[in-house]
């Protein structure tokens, strides 16, 4: 290998910006060749230079008294007089300490930080899975015991028009209401919902408004009501209405 | 030849604290506008700059004047402190664009003045790169600024490696050659 090479890589190590197979070379290299060793000088020479070529701007006045109070501080530690050999040696073993501390606590304090901070979400998204999972076993805790119940009725709900494909089925108690599965129906589209309807002999009376999950299924709590005959499930602006409006998807008979 | 700068580091060295003080008002506010230009967050850059000065307090007798001067030993911890800050911030994924073009970039939108300042203060930042063709200044400020390496670069400018390192190379020697004069 001819030097060339190494006189590109110079200047790239010097702005902190070699890596992979060209670092590890260069840094083998580097060691070796005094002429490298001045090129990478060079570099920083250089980048400090453009670096102090832009307008000063003063820091914070708090930063500077922060930094000549921590220094002062560890200053007064130092001991005067009789015992100066030891107590040197000992402030200057503490000082190393002191600094090796900060240094890692200061690391550290940015590492758990991170770190309470991706637990707090972790737990978070626990506690979200976890509410959901109750909410769902106690709807088919309610589904299992209003099958217990005799005066619970089946009823079959078919798909209509271009939702043939979907299904549900009404756990009916007009005691106690209903549970409604649904299966094999698009998500609603944006700005709608779908919306279930109670008929009895008059008009249709709205039961609420449910949405369908990725795999096209839904359940739904129904309140009760006496003297339902009817089922039916249709596509509404968001938000609910109070009468049916729009494509009937699911029915039943 | 001694420069003052260095007079400062060898008195610090021998735990003179106004020593420490002087270094701190001579070079505080010439490495601040490089911190804040890589942290951005005023705050963030304060602590950065704390931190610098702080190390170099503790590590003042470190320092060996035949290694470089004292400005370059200063400018490259504040510059690498900042970058350790930018990096630990990309890694808590909070939103982080490396900057391209900034000279040349509009003004951020929003109201107040705070974003009026920070360009004020890109624009002024900016000038110091300016004699160096875009391409080159690009890839100086990708590297320097944003902390990324030369096969980061390449990625994002969708440039071969070779051509990256051809123009960091042909950037610092024109940088080299102005800041000479």
């Amino acid at each position: 290998m001819t030097h060339e090479p190494f006189e590109t890589l110079a200047p790239v190590y010097a702005l902190g910006a070699l890596d992979g197979d060209d670092l590890a070379i260069f840094e083998a290299h580097l060691p070796t060749c005094s002429a490298c060793q001045a090129s990478v000088r060079d570099a920083q020479e250089t980048l400090a230079r453009v670096t102090l070529s832009m307008p000063p701007q003063a820091p914070p006045a708090a930063a500077r008294a922060a930094l000549v109070g921590r220094v002062a501080e560890r200053s007064r530690v130092r001991s005067p007089g009789w015992l100066r050999w030891a107590a040197a040696t000992a402030v200057a073993a503490a000082a190393a300490a002191m600094f090796v501390g900060t240094w890692v606590a200061v690391r550290y304090e940015a590492r758990l930080g991170q770190m309470a901070r991706e637990t707090a979400a972790v737990r978070e998204g626990l506690a979200r899975n976890e509410a959901a999972l109750q909410e769902q076993v106690a709807f088919y805790r309610g589904a299992v015991e209003m099958l217990r119940d005799p005066a619970t009725r089946v009823v079959d709900l078919r798909g209509q028009g271009p939702a043939s494909a979907a299904s549900g089925r009404m756990l009916w108690n007009d005691a106690s209401g209903g549970q409604l599965f649904v299966a094999g129906l698009t998500p609603a589209p944006a700005g709608k919902t779908y919306e279930l309807w109670t008929i009895a002999d008059a008009a249709p009376k709205p039961a609420g408004l449910f949405a369908v999950d990725a795999q096209g299924r839904a359940v739904h709590r129904v309140a009760a009501e006496r003297g339902v005959k009817v089922f039916a499930v249709s596509l509404e602006p968001e938000g609910g209405v109070p009468a049916p409006t729009g494509p009937i998807v699911l029915a039943s008979k | 030849m001694p420069t003052p700068g260095a007079d400062l580091i060898r008195a610090m060295a021998a735990g003179d604290r106004d020593a420490f003080a002087r270094f701190y008002d001579r070079y505080a506010p010439l490495v601040f506008p490089l911190v804040l230009r890589i942290v951005r967050d005023p705050a963030d850059a304060a602590d950065v700059l704390q931190d610098t000065f702080w190390e170099v307090w503790r590590g003042a007798s470190t320092y060996d004047p035949a290694r470089g001067t004292p400005e370059a030993w200063i400018v490259m911890r504040a510059r690498a402190r900042a970058i350790d800050r930018v990096r630990a911030v990309r890694r808590r994924g909070e939103t982080f664009v490396a900057p391209i073009d900034e000279g040349t970039a509009a003004a951020p939108a929003g109201p107040g003045s705070d974003a009026a300042a920070r360009a004020e203060q890109r624009q002024l930042v900016a000038s110091a790169l300016t004699v160096l063709p875009q391409p080159q200044r690009e890839v100086i400020e990708l590297a320097y600024y944003a902390g990324l390496t030369q096969s980061e670069i390449a990625e994002r400018l969708e440039q071969p490696l070779g051509t990256v390192k051809t123009r960091i190379r042909m950037a610092l020697a024109r940088l080299r050659e102005v800041t000479h004069a």
